[in-house]
């Protein structure tokens, strides 16, 4: 299942196209900044590879072929979200290794104030970042490609994004509060790099963390589960 | 093998709902070839996707082997053809059919011998399987469908009309590859609308009409329901004719087209007609026995 979401993924020409024209965006900033430039344009390759990871192997059809054999639909769902993981591994690793080449090859060669700086360690921290963060918005991606049509899974997580940040522009003290709280539990933001570069942080957050992605994983294979899955026309 | 109580089946929601299917009972024996026809939107395509376990029934069940119609241990046993072809089309014809292979359960180190197997079974060259899907014909997917549905030689296969979009030789080969696996006792549901396909291949149809099973018939065997002849002799000896079979008590309807159409219970019965016309003096043009399923899409339920 992995390796099928992964040819799926890298056969497709306009993915491919998508993907280069991120990771060489990203590239010139790592190449000249280091991790202090982190990955946030490569970041978006993840709704590039996540989007529609489920509910387009559903209205292609391609997911009654594959169910009508010996596998569980856990089975194909986790092989869906660890194939989107591996891609943005390697496209991440590839970004990475690119802008250490260029920085060696190109940035170096070039009189440039503070080249030096760069750091293998500290790019491999921000990519690290940058991974569990993607793993992390592929997994809520995942949940709502399993009943929402096309890449309307987009839109869920925008508007999951939306639903849980307005309420701290409220004048009302309880909905910050509340808004707050449901931001903490359902969309918590853990700082990965510092955690990566073997600083402490508070655990809390990353309990939080572990278990929304454990929660938006589980929701989904319920809602894959009992799913029905109707084609075609009689 | 399977059974099918009471299944009916609603589309829709808040109100309105559709319904596709309203109290479907139905047994297929194992190693029987059944044929679903009937008109589009009958509900064919949703009886066979209930049969896969795709879709749940809102009452009555469906067991295949005793078993649910989606537990792993039917699916191990099944292969499926969909109607729709929804394949990976970026994936090589080769890749594609591996993959097949190895869900199936196929051992991965004999994926590529099995696979040019598959593809010579459907008349599919060295050359396709290295080519993407994405540049097949729809007659050439069709193929490859047949082929991934029939990795592993299945005891179960649903078709889902397996010759659609191919040329003649195309559905000359499906038919092929679905006696073959009926020779070797699979149980077969095929949904088609070619009739004189269905009519080669199955051993019984039943018809569907607005989510209904509104007739069944046998087609082979010792005791077929549906068997009628057609007789082709000169127009002016068309009177003779009839009264030629009714000494064999076989009652002829006469179409000014030259055709005598009756109905034959066996082969024999067939023999005894042409003879009769023979001893009559009646050159007999052409002769053949045909289920003539097509009328069942004209006389009411």
């Amino acid at each position: 299942m992995i390796r099928r979401f992964v040819r799926q993924k890298f056969g497709s020409a306009g993915l491919v196209v998508a993907l280069a024209v991120l990771g060489l965006v990203q590239l010139l900033p790592l190449a000249a900044q280091g991790a202090e430039a982190g990955f946030a344009m490569a970041s978006w390759a993840i709704f590039v590879i996540a989007a529609g990871s489920v509910s387009r192997d559903i209205s292609s059809g391609a997911l009654q072929m594959i169910l009508s054999r010996p596998i569980r639909r856990t089975q194909y769902l986790f092989g869906r979200y660890f194939g989107i993981l591996l891609s943005y591994a390697l496209f991440l690793a590839a970004t990475s290794l690119l802008a250490f080449l260029v920085f060696h090859l190109v940035v170096l060669r070039t009189p440039r104030a503070g080249a030096a700086d760069f750091s293998m360690a500290g790019l491999a921290a921000a990519a690290g970042q940058a991974f569990l963060t993607g793993a992390f918005q592929s997994a809520i991606l995942l949940f709502f490609s399993t009943f929402l049509p096309g890449i309307a899974d987009l839109l869920g997580l925008l508007l999951l994004y939306l639903v849980l940040n307005l309420p701290q522009f409220s004048q009302s003290s309880f909905l910050r509060n509340a808004g707050e709280r449901a931001r903490e539990n359902m969309l918590p933001a853990v700082e990965w790099e510092r955690i990566l570069r073997g600083d402490d942080v508070p655990a809390a957050a990353t309990g939080r963390w572990i278990f929304a992605l454990t929660v938006y994983l589980v929701l989904a294979a319920i809602v894959f589960s009992r799913r029905e899955l109707p084609y075609g026309q009689d | 093998m399977i059974a099918v109580d009471g299944v009916s089946k609603t589309y829709g929601r808040f109100g309105r709902r559709v319904p596709a299917l309203a109290g479907v009972t139905l047994r297929v024996a194992k190693g029987e070839t059944l044929g679903l026809i009937g008109p589009n939107g009958a509900g064919k395509t949703t009886l066979l996707t209930c049969l896969l376990g795709f879709l749940r029934p809102d009452s009555g069940t469906i067991a295949v082997g005793g078993l649910a119609p989606d537990d792993l241990a039917v699916r191990a046993r099944t292969g499926y053809l969909p109607e729709r072809l929804g394949f990976d089309r970026e994936l090589p014809g080769r890749a594609f059919l591996a993959h097949h292979w190895r869900l199936a359960g196929g051992d991965p180190a004999r994926a590529n011998e099995e696979v040019e197997k598959a593809a010579d079974r459907v008349g599919l060259d060295r050359e396709a399987l290295s080519r993407r899907l994405r540049g097949y014909s729809r007659g050439m997917l069709q193929r490859i469908g047949l082929a991934q549905a029939l990795l592993r030689d299945p005891d179960l296969l649903f078709l889902d009309e397996p010759a659609s979009g191919t040329d003649p030789r195309g559905v000359a080969l499906v038919r092929e590859r679905i006696l073959e696996a009926k020779a070797r006792g699979a149980t077969i549901v095929l949904n088609s609308h070619q009739l004189p396909e269905v009519e080669r291949v199955c051993d019984r149809i039943v018809f569907i009409d607005g989510g209904r099973l509104t007739k069944s018939e046998t087609l082979s065997g010792t005791s077929p329901t549906r068997r009628r002849a057609l007789v082709r002799i000169p127009v002016s000896r068309l009177a003779e004719g009839v009264t030629a079979l009714s000494a064999e008590s076989l009652v002829a309807e006469s179409e000014p087209e030259g055709f005598l159409r009756f109905a034959v219970g066996s082969d024999e019965e067939m023999a005894r007609a042409i003879r009769a016309l023979a001893l009559a003096n009646v050159p007999v043009y052409e002769a053949r026995v045909s289920a003539e399923l097509e009328e069942l899409f004209e006389t009411p339920s």
